[in-house]
């Protein structure tokens, strides 16, 4: 078992410490409240204990934090009193993660976390390791996940074989697996020998490995030097590199929710200063000297400068956050992984198993659509490290040709030739949408009864924005059934198009509110396997005739059915991964 | 198709109750500290979110059914939103049977079968006798066996 990097052990300790410093603070008010002979004063005696206490506690956490790697799991062992320990098979695992800040690229240091499908959190999480163990990390997890995929494909193939000649034995991965395990389970050690030949993934069979041969625990010094030494060993072959170009379009042509709720959390820490300054910037234009002194006009001139200068802060501080996280972005391959690297002050690395893709998203905003650019991701079933969930970005912005390309090349869909709904949809988005214009227009009628506001009427404007909103989500609403995916095409603001092999899916549902059942219309939701996130639902489409979506509800149910048997005899990906 | 037991109709209905005895203690509340709600309302809101309960249960009993078909497991319910939804047995990554007090009470027990999908809170089989549910339990069991499929999540 290894230990995380000595600098971990310094930063915890002071983490703990400053944590821990709170508890006799309070402790010691609380108590002495209620109790005479405790004095509030104690508290600059009790503060510092409580900070030793939490630093030792900080620096036991270092050394009872133990993780290692074994031939079938990645182990992590933690907790200073109850003790966790846990494994993770590497077939299991989605993707392994390699975060960098600016401190910990100065110190060379990383945070490594490993993802599974299986619930909402991290599974393991390191911080921190050097930067040359998080790529020997990163390596071999992603080696030993090959071998342990290829080893079951050999045996399947084997037993194929076996059915055939009869007397064939399977090789059993099992039995050297048991073997490494009673040798010791020996960080990053090769203590498996495999008898058979056909085992031994293509990558290490033509090189001799280092880690081949078993060493000691004390000895990966030795290994981490040859790795840091030699990063060409990892064989990365490069698919998409961001220009420069598509890296400043893609910021300026995108927006990120995150800058709205920036800049309002710094409006509430400073609300004063902020109001000044609005106001001071108002003022040449015909805003109030000041607050509380000003006529009507002068007040709607401050609304409207104010506006726009927060709309514009807003976007810069979007702008930035787009730059800083996506700048030098590279996605490559090694092997039949996808490995991608981005980020201007804090690092991300990280790989996705390609067999791990549940389905290829389209994105594009109108903006986008407009200078015909186009971003790609991937869906997997774990939780990554963006906001997003399990989507990764694969290519953040592209020319539309190039990203369809992409696409078809990745999941070997055909040119999808859309189908809408009925016009009925359309019907339905206009009542919908007036109901929504009429909710606005009692707002404002409501907020003209309490204040002093005139012309409440002229609310009613919202109405003339209902018939091409409609329109809008009309057209934008597609599906396409084909002969190996659905695509699923919707939304204006961010027109999403979803590439779904049929061998993904893992539930059909039709779907009939009141209003569509009154129209003969139903919507079709197909769920697959990487998680709901917050901005973006399942797979949907919206409001086609009843018998369309039973269809496609059929042929989906259907077409699953024989991908799966097709997979099993064609042992086929499904996924090319040299798509670009 | 399968219907569910029919007592399960009670279950819903004393969920209704509950909801509108709830909304009629708010409502007793608001009368009490923020302003006048007559008593004739607060019994009219209860009386109406009894029947509406009653009959949302009664109607949700006639739409439910569920079947085993040779692929999948295929499942009819909703009364605002009517939904038809398949859950193929490769698909199944674990069956649980469950009883709350509720449904302890009435003799009654739940299938849920999870998949991997986003949305596997949705497949739940109520007003099951016990004996029909591990049944089902079993047998959703043995079909997900054997249609098992090596494809990675």
């Amino acid at each position: 078992m290894n230990r995380l990097h000595p600098l971990s052990a310094v930063t915890y300790a002071i983490q703990y410490g400053f944590l821990w410093l709170w508890v006799p603070i309070v402790l010691v008010l609380a108590l002495g409240g209620i109790f005479d002979p405790i004095s509030p004063a104690w508290s600059p005696i009790a503060a510092p204990l409580g900070f030793l206490a939490g630093a030792a506690y900080g620096i036991a956490y270092y050394y009872r934090f133990e993780y290692g790697i074994t031939p079938d799991t990645f182990d992590v062992a933690s907790g200073v009193f109850a003790r966790r320990s846990r494994e993770i098979p590497y077939g299991r695992i989605q993707n392994v993660d390699v975060r960098q800040g600016v401190l910990q690229r100065l110190l060379g240091l990383a945070i490594v976390s490993i993802e599974t499908a299986g619930g909402g959190n991290t599974e393991a999480s390191l911080n921190f390791v050097s930067e040359s163990e998080a790529n020997r990390l990163q390596d071999q997890i992603r080696r030993r996940t090959a071998y342990v995929k290829e080893q079951r494909r050999t045996k399947q193939r084997s037993a194929n074989e076996g059915e055939q000649q009869g007397s064939q034995r399977p090789t059993e991965p099992d039995a050297d697996s048991s073997d490494a395990d009673r040798t010791g389970a020996v960080s990053g050690a090769e203590t498996d020998t495999p008898s058979d030949p056909t085992a031994v993934p293509p990558d290490r069979a033509d090189r001799t490995d280092p880690d081949s041969t078993p060493v000691d625990g004390e000895e990966p010094d030795a290994e981490r030097r040859a790795y840091a030494s030699e990063p060409d060993r990892q064989r990365r072959q490069r698919l998409f590199d961001l220009q420069a170009r598509e890296l400043l379009l893609y910021s300026f042509t995108s927006f990120r929710p995150a800058a709205v709720a920036a800049v309002l959390f710094v409006f509430f820490l400073a609300t004063d200063p902020i109001i000044d300054l609005l106001v001071a910037t108002a003022q040449p234009v015909g805003g109030p000297q000041e607050i509380g002194e000003g006529t009507a006009t002068n007040y709607g001139i401050l609304t409207v400068v104010s506006m726009i200068n927060g709309i514009v802060i807003t976007y810069l501080l979007s702008v930035a956050y787009t730059f800083a996280t996506y700048y030098d972005f590279e996605l490559g391959r090694t092997g039949e992984d996808f490995v991608y690297e981005r980020g201007l002050l804090q690092r991300y690395s990280g790989s996705i198993p390609v067999e791990k893709v549940q389905s290829v998203t389209v994105t594009a905003n109108p903006l986008q659509r407009l200078i015909g650019y186009a971003g790609l991701w991937v869906e997997t079933a774990g939780y990554g490290p963006e906001s997003s969930g399990g989507s990764q970005s694969a290519v953040p912005l592209a020319e539309q040709s190039r990203v369809h390309r992409f696409t078809e090349n990745l999941t070997d869909v055909e040119t999808p030739t859309f189908r809408s709904p009925p016009t009925m949809a359309r019907r339905r988005y206009l009542v919908r949408y007036s109901l929504v214009a009429a909710v606005i227009v009692a707002a404002v009628f409501g907020l003209a009864q309490v204040t002093a506001l005139e012309g409440w009427y002229f609310a009613a404007v919202v109405f003339v924005a209902v018939p091409p909103a409609a329109h809008l989500k009309y057209v934008h609403i597609g599906y396409f059934v084909g002969e190996n995916h659905l695509v699923v095409r919707s939304g204006f603001w961010q027109r999403r198009t979803t590439v779904i092999p049929y061998y993904r899916i893992q539930t059909v549902s039709t779907r009939r509110s009141i209003f569509q059942r009154r129209l003969g219309l139903a919507s079709l939701v197909i769920d697959t396997a990487s998680s709901r996130t917050f901005f973006w639902g399942t797979p949907t489409i919206y409001d086609v005739d009843l018998e369309d979506a039973r269809e496609a509800h059929t042929a989906g149910r259907k077409r699953l059915q024989s991908a799966l048997r097709e997979r099993a005899r064609d042992d086929d990906l499904g996924l090319t991964v040299d798509f670009t | 198709m399968e219907s569910l037991h029919p007592r399960i109709r009670l279950l819903w209905i004393a969920q209704g109750a509950i909801t509108a005895i709830v909304l009629g203690v708010v409502l007793a509340g608001v009368d009490q500290w923020l302003a006048d709600v007559p008593t004739a309302v607060i019994a009219g809101v209860v009386a109406v979110g009894l029947v509406l309960g009653i009959a949302y249960a009664v109607r949700l009993y006639q739409v439910w059914q569920f079947e085993l078909q040779n692929d999948a497991l295929y499942l009819e319910r909703g009364v605002v939103t009517f939904v038809e939804t398949a859950v193929p047995f490769v698909r199944v990554q674990h069956v649980d049977t469950q009883f709350g007090p509720i449904e302890r009470a009435l003799g009654l027990s739940s299938v849920v079968v999870y998949t991997a999908g986003s949305r596997n809170a949705d497949v739940r089989i109520p007003g099951l006798t016990p004996d029909r549910a591990r049944d089902l339990q079993d047998t959703l069991r043995e079909l997900a066996v054997e249609s098992e499929a090596d494809d990675a999540v």
